[in-house]
């Protein structure tokens, strides 16, 4: 991942990456959506962590991934840059 | 390599997984007789008026004349197509209707396990319906449907569309309804990597034997018996729960696959055909979230297969973390966008031919036990035809091999556990006794 990368940019990145995943049109997915309330299935969510690891880097499955990480993007982004810096 | 040959655009052509159902259909019917079937039963409190619901069914006959198609092939791409007959509007979808007493619970029950043991009447019959009355107070209406047509959620959408169309909504929903679908012909050098990938996995597991039931003789007449049990939803928040915290993510399916595996194990220790590992074929829905219209009908699905073998722990929190593992790794490796990718190329075989490829790599054996865990649901409202819906369970036919099939499905908010089993290949004690360790891993 490029030192550049900022919380920011992840949580865009992130929004992108969920929309492609759940086939949302642009803009459907933002930094506060509820991942709970996208339905988001078993299958779809072990492609995401599979995407994260790809993307930032980062194992949220070695990391240790907790109930409140999973609230929303902005919860998820969070997580995957504390697993990053640590 | 991207070599598109021509096609019809009106045509709806099978994908890799509606092709395999077939096969699977193919399979099952050799067997024992009966398809791949299944019956998804909604109870409702309140008599269903059997005329507005035969009105519902003519007009999503008449709208989707493809309920009655059939399997047929192009003679110039030779791309396997859902063919339907000319005739198909002016058929209606058989619906009979039986009056019981109030308290006839069991004879409804017979009633119903009938009607899914029952095959169908002809190469063109997909749906069949039986409502039973018991007395003014409660109805249940059978769908009993080929999986060739519908999977388990599209069955629920299904359902949810006599509904619709009860309320006059049919001309708001019918246009979102996809009925056509390209023969995807090209793309042909990734199809043969994914067959590939596909194949090192199948062979890498058929290295160990498969321990499973027993099938009939071919062309026996099979009888499948089921067994349901309904969480409370206590139960099902606990179940959740849990298989979050065992894998660290809210996640049910390694979690419930490993009780339901060990509750195999432990109910039949000695499989009629022994073998050091237990195969479980699971199916993933691969429906968007939100397109429950668009993809009414066909299979939007894909399937994972999990080994566990004697070393494996015997306890069910070590054994989900375990299976959690092995389901990334089939996500890394592209098993489930494999398969989906490389039954494109075996749709140029026919079913008949595919049902015995299939048995070919495990010598026979195709898997332990079928087990399915579907937390979306198709039916998502409280109501049918304006009287409140009670329950929506699915009984499906056991695929024949394994012939052993375990379904958790959710409604409301409670799961409901059936296990399906063929007569014969399972004692109904055996059964009993899977069914009750399977419930109480789930709930302790």
């Amino acid at each position: 991942m490029p030192e550049a990368q900022t919380i920011e940019t992840i949580q865009s990145q992130l929004c992108d990456e969920i929309r492609v995943l759940m086939s949302l049109k642009p803009g459907a997915v933002s930094p506060d959506t509820n991942l709970a309330a996208l339905g988001i299935d078993s299958l779809r969510f072990v492609s995401l962590l599979i995407v994260i690891e790809q993307k930032f880097g980062v194992s949220l499955m070695k990391v240790g991934l907790k109930k409140e990480d999973m609230q929303s993007v902005r919860t998820l982004a969070a997580a995957i840059w504390a697993g990053r810096t640590a | 390599m991207s070599l598109s040959l021509p096609y019809f655009r009106s045509r709806r052509y099978l994908s890799g997984v509606d092709w395999l159902m077939g096969a699977m259909d193919h399979l099952a019917i050799r067997t024992t007789g009966i398809g791949s079937l299944s019956q998804a039963i909604l109870e409702v409190e309140g008599k269903i008026p059997e005329a507005a619901l035969r009105s519902a069914l003519a007009q999503i006959a008449d709208r989707f004349p493809l309920v009655h198609g059939r399997v047929a092939r192009d003679c110039f791409n030779l791309a396997p197509f859902w063919k339907v007959p000319r005739n198909a509007r002016s058929r209606p979808l058989s619906l009979q209707v039986i009056d019981l007493p109030m308290n006839a619970e069991a004879d409804a029950e017979t009633a119903l396990n009938a009607h899914v043991n029952e095959p169908l009447g002809s190469r063109y019959e997909h749906l069949r319906f039986l409502l039973v009355h018991l007395g003014d107070a409660r109805s249940r209406l059978g769908m009993v449907f080929d999986h060739k047509l519908l999977d388990a959620f599209g069955a629920e959408s299904f359902l949810r569309l006599i509904d619709q169309v009860w309320q006059g909504k049919l001309a708001e929903i019918s246009p979102r309804v996809k009925t056509t679908e390209p023969p995807q012909l090209d793309h042909w050098l990734r199809r043969f990597r994914s067959g590939k990938t596909l194949n090192e996995r199948l062979f890498k597991l058929a290295e160990r034997e498969i321990a499973a039931l027993r099938m009939p003789a071919p062309g026996t007449p099979g009888k499948v018996r089921f067994l349901h049990e309904k969480l409370t939803p206590q139960e099902t928040e606990r179940v959740r729960l849990r298989a979050g915290e065992e894998c660290g993510m809210p996640i049910l399916l390694p979690s419930t696959a490993a009780r339901a595996v060990l509750a195999m194990k432990q109910a039949i220790p000695n499989a009629p055909l022994p073998g050091t590992q237990h195969l479980l074929f699971t199916s993933a829905s691969t429906r968007s979230p939100g397109q429950e219209w668009e993809g009414l009908f066909f299979n939007q699905l894909s399937f994972l297969l999990f080994s566990v073998t004697e070393a494996m722990p015997e306890s069910p929190g070590p054994l989900a973390v375990l299976l959690r593992d092995e389901f990334f790794d089939q996500m890394r490796q592209g098993i489930p966008a494999a398969l989906q990718d490389a039954t494109m190329l075996m749709r140029i075989c026919p079913h008949w031919l595919g049902s015995r490829l299939m048995k070919l790599i495990f010598g026979g054996r195709l898997c332990s036990l079928y087990f399915a865990c579907l937390r979306e649901t198709g039916f998502p409202q409280k109501t049918f035809m304006g009287m409140p819906a009670i329950d929506l369970i699915h009984t499906p036919t056991a695929f024949a091999p394994p012939g052993l099939n375990l379904c958790m499905t959710y409604f409301g908010d409670h799961f409901n556990l059936v296990l399906s089993y063929l007569d014969g290949a399972l004692q109904d004690s055996e059964a009993r006794e899977m069914m009750g360790r399977f419930k109480s891993m789930l709930i302790l």
